[in-house]
């Protein structure tokens, strides 16, 4: 369980979240929506240890992210997904997947790259286990992205739009793998601007404006007329986002 | 007649110690540069306790201030502040390491800068240590781009350390000086001195390839 309450975040004096109370059960599915400069990023990073928090507080399964032995917690259980993907140049796409689950949950060499490449096959880039980051398209990247989160085993996975620096085709690609993992149980809070894949995918979706939650509703609710789509805002955002 | 003894077989050992020298003076002031002027670019890049803006400074001045006069400045400056005495030798490497120092500080910072930061979030998230970061994927990255950097280092400061005859140490340099003074044969002894020392900068080179090419097959093959 995820348990943000009254968040604040300050960049100096840019207030960018003003309050944000969010609970995020096992099991569910979430995506965060809203427009550039809401304020999502920042949350997925408050949640993550990225970013310290101004005031109020984040639990994530019991661990407060404000103590720094708590934090170390956190981060084992809530894997993240980068938009620019970030993997490590220096290694082999393998060593990528394996590097935390070996110097962190202390896993043997050995089994640690067995898994790697099994998850490696699950998105079926196993003959690119030795190759290195910058041999591999946008798509590939971000596949390797997601098995070097899933080779953690978290509870949570946190996706901060994980398919923007990719052209349509490898969106495609991406979403496949993102989709299967949601259908299979993990805890996903997702922000995203692709808004079908968000409807397909999620139990609920979280609306951020101007750092404050909007609306947090199911996901049924959320897309209909008379339950998100009757704020102004909202229908505004998803018209601008190709939804009608 | 004075200066007209020819050459004799203690030529040839008085070279070959003075080429000892030479490269110990080398060896030792660019281990131990390389030592300090690591510690000096990570207190700078950590920041610790903000100290990191003075070392730098420091390292500024060695880099910019002829290596000549922090020779004099050790050699004479030391035994007279501190009533210690200092052999030739052991001004010539701590001046010498100090100057590597300062290059070396200068180009581990450049080095760590070249690198993504934002992978370093990536790991951070996923609860790795700053001291695994460092070790597994700044260290990795940053040698190599270093490397390079370093092997022109090392070779300059190969060449510099000629400078360390003046105050007596009895270096290749200092003994060429001598054997000309006594056979007055500049056209024999000067280029067999050169050519030692090119032999010399061009075996430090070839170590440095070596070198080079093993911590840059990753960086290499990842700008495919
Ligand atoms: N490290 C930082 N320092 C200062 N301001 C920041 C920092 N990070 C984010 N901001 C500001 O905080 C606000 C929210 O940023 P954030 O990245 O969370 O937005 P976002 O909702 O993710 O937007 P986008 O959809 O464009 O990614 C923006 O105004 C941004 O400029
Ligand atoms: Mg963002």
């Amino acid at each position: 369980m995820i348990e943000i309450h009254d968040l604040h975040k300050d960049f100096g004096d840019l207030k960018v979240l003003k309050g944000v109370d969010l609970k995020i059960k096992p099991g569910e599915v979430v995506s965060i929506l809203g427009g550039s400069g809401s304020g999502k990023s920042t949350l997925i990073r408050c949640i993550n240890g990225l970013e310290k928090i101004t005031s109020g507080s984040i639990f994530v399964d019991d661990f407060d992210v404000r103590n720094k032995k708590d934090l170390m917690e956190i981060r084992k259980r809530c894997s993240t997904v980068f938009q620019q993907f970030d993997l490590y140049p220096h290694l082999s796409v393998l060593d990528n997947i394996a590097l935390a689950p070996i110097n962190v949950l202390k896993q043997n060499k050995k089994d640690a790259k067995i898994k790697a490449m099994e998850l490696l096959r699950s998105v079926e880039l196993e003959e690119k286990a030795s190759v290195y980051p910058a041999q591999l398209s946008g798509g590939q990247k971000q596949r390797i992205g997601i098995c070097r989160a899933l080779a953690m085993e978290p509870n949570y996975l946190l996706l901060d739009e994980v398919t923007s620096s990719l052209d349509p085709e490898m969106t495609a690609e991406v979403l496949v793998i993102l989709k299967k993992l949601a259908k299979e149980g993990i805890t996903m809070i997702s922000v995203t601007h692709e808004i079908g894949f968000a409807q397909e995918i999620s139990d609920r979706i979280v609306f951020l404006d101007e750092g404050k939650i909007l609306q947090n509703l199911s996901k049924d609710e959320f897309f209909s007329d008379e339950g998100g789509k009757s704020d102004p805002r909202i229908a505004k955002f998803l018209s601008k986002m190709g939804n009608q | 007649m004075y200066g007209d003894q020819g050459f004799t077989i203690f030529d040839l050992q008085l070279w070959a110690e003075g080429l000892g020298i030479t490269f110990g003076v080398f060896l030792s002031s660019s281990i131990l540069g390389l030592i300090f002027g690591s510690i000096i670019g990570l207190i700078r890049y950590y920041n610790i306790i903000g100290i990191g803006r003075v070392l730098m400074l420091g390292s500024e001045f060695l880099k910019n201030s002829p290596v000549l006069v922090q020779l004099f400045l050790v050699y004479f400056g030391i035994p007279a502040l501190f009533t210690i005495d200092l052999s030739p030798v052991e001004a010539a490497i701590i001046t010498l390491s100090g100057n590597t120092a300062a290059f070396i500080a200068v180009i581990v910072i450049s080095s760590i800068d070249a690198i993504d930061k934002k992978q370093l979030e990536a790991a951070r998230s996923f609860a790795l240590s700053e001291w695994q970061i460092l070790r597994l994927i700044i260290y990795p990255q940053s040698l190599a781009f270093a490397m390079p950097m370093f092997v022109s280092l090392a070779i300059n400061q190969l060449q510099v350390t000629s400078l360390v005859s003046v105050i007596g140490v009895v270096d290749l340099t200092r003994v060429g000086d001598i054997i000309n003074q006594r056979t007055f044969e500049p056209f024999i002894v000067w280029p067999i001195i050169g050519v030692t020392y090119f032999v010399l900068a061009k075996l430090v080179e070839r170590i440095g390839a070596r070198l080079e090419q093993r911590f840059s097959v990753h960086q290499a093959s990842s700008e495919i």
